[in-house]
């Protein structure tokens, strides 16, 4: 069986991305869509292979350690396949003009493509190659926002990023320093020997701040709500729902394979924790609803950056059900935010107007809070169940702050959706705010309203999908499985000494 | 390369990557800002070069395979040439990044007018706000509905102060 696929999950929306300016017209704005099509269908047929067996590929056929090595589990794959999904449904379609579109196209397939190499990359410097072009992709399109103040808010972003680079670039240097190799699998060998000392704690964290940049890590997140205020829906919604998760996954492969310590788990959990505790009640007081979303967004990454620091296979469940819940749900509010971008107090009577958006709304919303029949309720189940059972104290207090942000959760959300269903005092009161429209467009709802089925197809086929899950996460903690995998020399010299 | 160059190169890397991220925390300037942040990458740079030195191999020489020398006698002698494949990816990962953050910093001066970090992100809340038609937050500095407790004056406030006779 050849797994020379697997490099298409990354060169295919490259090379659509850069083809464009040589075709002809009607070729060139088909392009992008038909290689995330191709993406999501390799996303299905790996996610199926890979259930059964991890697949891996060394490209230039240079064996690891030597040579570039992907690496394709059934959580890759299925990161994979969201990638091409998600990004599928916030395809930019329209621009102001036809070079602008060309730009958002290229820029958004870019991104795609070092979302791709994140999930699939079996190697600590390409980890660094791909977070950095998913990075300067998210710049452009978070500048393509057009204003001024998206300019300022981008900058920020950018010098941030640029930190977080540098200081995750200096924990690769320090763990080549010890180790003398950046292949994952070699590293997951060569760890409890080289590595797991506060030399290497110290690596761990480098890299845990600078990738937490992107994934909103407490500490790091300053630019999420001035960036998701300022660029366009879209992109907020590619951001937050994709480039984030990637991050994180990235972050747990390498707590699971490299630095299985009880201070690096610590040091999530408690991250984890300021971040959900920050992040939400900053969102309760938000006054404009992308803010808003924003910071609910730092809660969010919160509550998975304390699942993934449950040790076993528990915790990675529950991070993978909060990650891929979030994935699911928080594009699908930014687009209905995209025309409700405005202040709480404008939203007044707006369920009229769309009653439609005001459902949906309303709908992620009660997964979000975790209300039984739906997706968010099972994540967070499994989160809380996992905290109860580990013994040290700090992981019931995470507990308990998870149940605390809930109660904020709801309160903050439902206020939106009480505002929705209001009276419409607001306009009555000022003339000038029947300018706004709040009639939601027929795209943003066929957008979140696709986001919607999804949700609503993952809470009827719950019962089927945990079992799946939990395969997922055990292969996913299996780091000897890796090892063999990516190195089947040093397993099977191993197996003979 | 002696054992004593080394040190100070390695010294220097790390101090130009303190430097950097100062001059990233403390300046208020864009520009400046973009300056320092091209230090620490220089700095981490060159720390990934000279991770390649092997304690072994202090006087290590370029990984360059000339014409009338054996490849196998010259390995144990050479530096690791990875990270140096290594550094010229990163190289080109910082300019790229500094140029587009230069770039953005000129749209934001043809903008606002300013290059000052605080006044720009002034400006940027005031604009947010604008657009969502909300209040600005309030603050302690400059609260919007003025102070919930009068202000202390000052003969007061020399009253409470701890260790005076009263």
């Amino acid at each position: 069986m050849s797994h020379s696929l697997l490099a298409l999950v990354v060169a295919l929306p490259l090379l659509a991305a850069f083809l464009p300016p040589l075709l002809p017209g009607a070729i060139r704005r088909l392009l992008g869509p038909l290689a995330l099509l191709l993406v999501a269908a390799l996303g299905v047929y790996l996610w199926r292979i890979t259930l059964i067996e991890p697949v891996s590929l060394a490209l230039g056929d240079f064996r690891p350690p030597l040579g570039v090595v992907f690496y394709v589990d059934s959580v890759a794959a299925l990161f994979v396949l969201a990638v091409a999904l998600v990004t599928l449904l916030l395809w930019p379609w329209r621009g102001d003009t036809s070079e602008n579109l060309d730009r958002k196209q290229s820029l958004t397939l870019v991104l795609a493509a070092a979302c791709g190499g994140l999930a699939v990359s079996g190697d600590l410097f390409n980890v660094y190659v791909f977070y950095e072009l998913a990075a300067v992709a998210g710049y452009g399109l978070a500048a393509g926002g057009g204003t001024a103040a998206a300019r300022v808010a981008t900058f920020r972003y950018l010098i941030l990023g640029s930190l977080g680079s540098l200081l995750a670039l200096l924990g690769i240097t320090l763990i080549y320093f010890r180790a003398g190799t950046l292949n994952l699998a070699h590293l997951a060998d060569l760890a409890p020997q080289t590595l797991h000392d506060p030399f290497g704690l110290a690596a761990f964290f480098l890299i845990l701040l600078g990738l937490g940049v992107k994934a909103e890590l407490f500490l790091v997140n300053t630019w999420a709500p001035e960036i998701y205020a300022t660029a366009e829906a879209r992109v907020s919604a590619l951001l937050a729902g994709l480039v984030s998760k990637l991050a994180l996954l990235v972050l747990a492969r390498l707590l699971v394979l490299v630095f299985p310590l009880p201070e690096a788990r610590g040091a999530l959990l408690i991250l984890g924790m300021l971040g959900m505790l920050t992040g939400e009640f900053a969102a309760f007081r938000a006054r404009d609803i992308k803010r808003m979303l924003a910071w609910s967004s730092i809660g969010q990454l919160g509550a998975a950056f304390i699942a993934f620091s449950i040790p076993g296979s528990l915790g990675l469940a529950a991070g993978l059900a909060i990650a891929l819940h979030h994935l699911l749900v928080k594009p699908a509010l930014f687009l209905l935010a995209e025309r409700w971008g405005g202040g709480l107090a404008r939203l007044a009577g707006a369920a009229r107007r769309s009653p439609f958006g005001a459902a949906l709304f309303a709908l992620f919303a009660l997964s979000l809070i975790g209300v039984p029949p739906l997706p968010g309720f099972w994540a967070k189940y499994l989160l809380l169940s996992g905290l109860a059972a580990q013994p040290d104290n700090l992981y019931l207090l995470a507990g308990l702050v998870v149940l605390v942000t809930t109660v904020v959760e709801a309160v903050y959300l439902f206020r939106v959706i009480g505002m929705l269903h209001g009276r419409d005092a607001a306009h009555s009161e000022k003339p000038q705010n029947m300018a706004l429209d709040m009639t939601l467009p027929a795209s943003t709802l066929a957008g979140s309203g696709a986001f919607a089925a999804l949700l609503l197809a993952v809470a009827l086929a719950a019962p089927w999908l945990t079992a799946p899950l939990a395969r997922m996460a055990l292969q996913m903690n299996d780091s000897a499985a890796y090892v063999a995998r990516v190195l089947p020399a040093t397993a099977t010299s191993e197996a003979t000494k | 390369m002696s054992e004593f160059a080394l040190l100070t190169l390695l010294i220097g890397a790390l101090g130009l990557v303190a430097l950097g991220i100062g001059g990233l925390v403390l300046s208020r300037n864009l520009f400046r800002v973009v300056l320092a942040l091209a230090l620490a990458e220089a700095g981490a740079n060159l720390l990934l070069v000279l991770v390649g030195f092997r304690q072994s191999a202090w006087g290590a020489i370029a990984p360059i395979i000339e014409s009338g020398r054996d490849a196998a006698s010259l390995t144990p002698s050479m530096v690791d040439p990875i990270p140096q494949a290594l550094v010229l990816t990163a190289i080109v990962i910082g300019v790229g990044v500094q140029a587009l953050a230069l770039s953005l910093a000129i749209r934001a001066y043809g903008a606002y007018g300013t290059l000052d970090m605080n006044a720009l992100r002034a400006r940027m809340e005031t604009d947010i706000d604008s657009a969502a038609g909300t209040q600005p937050a309030r603050c302690q500095h400059a609260p919007a509905g003025g102070r919930p407790l009068p202000p202390i004056s000052a003969g007061a406030r020399r009253a409470d102060t701890p260790g005076t006779p009263a």
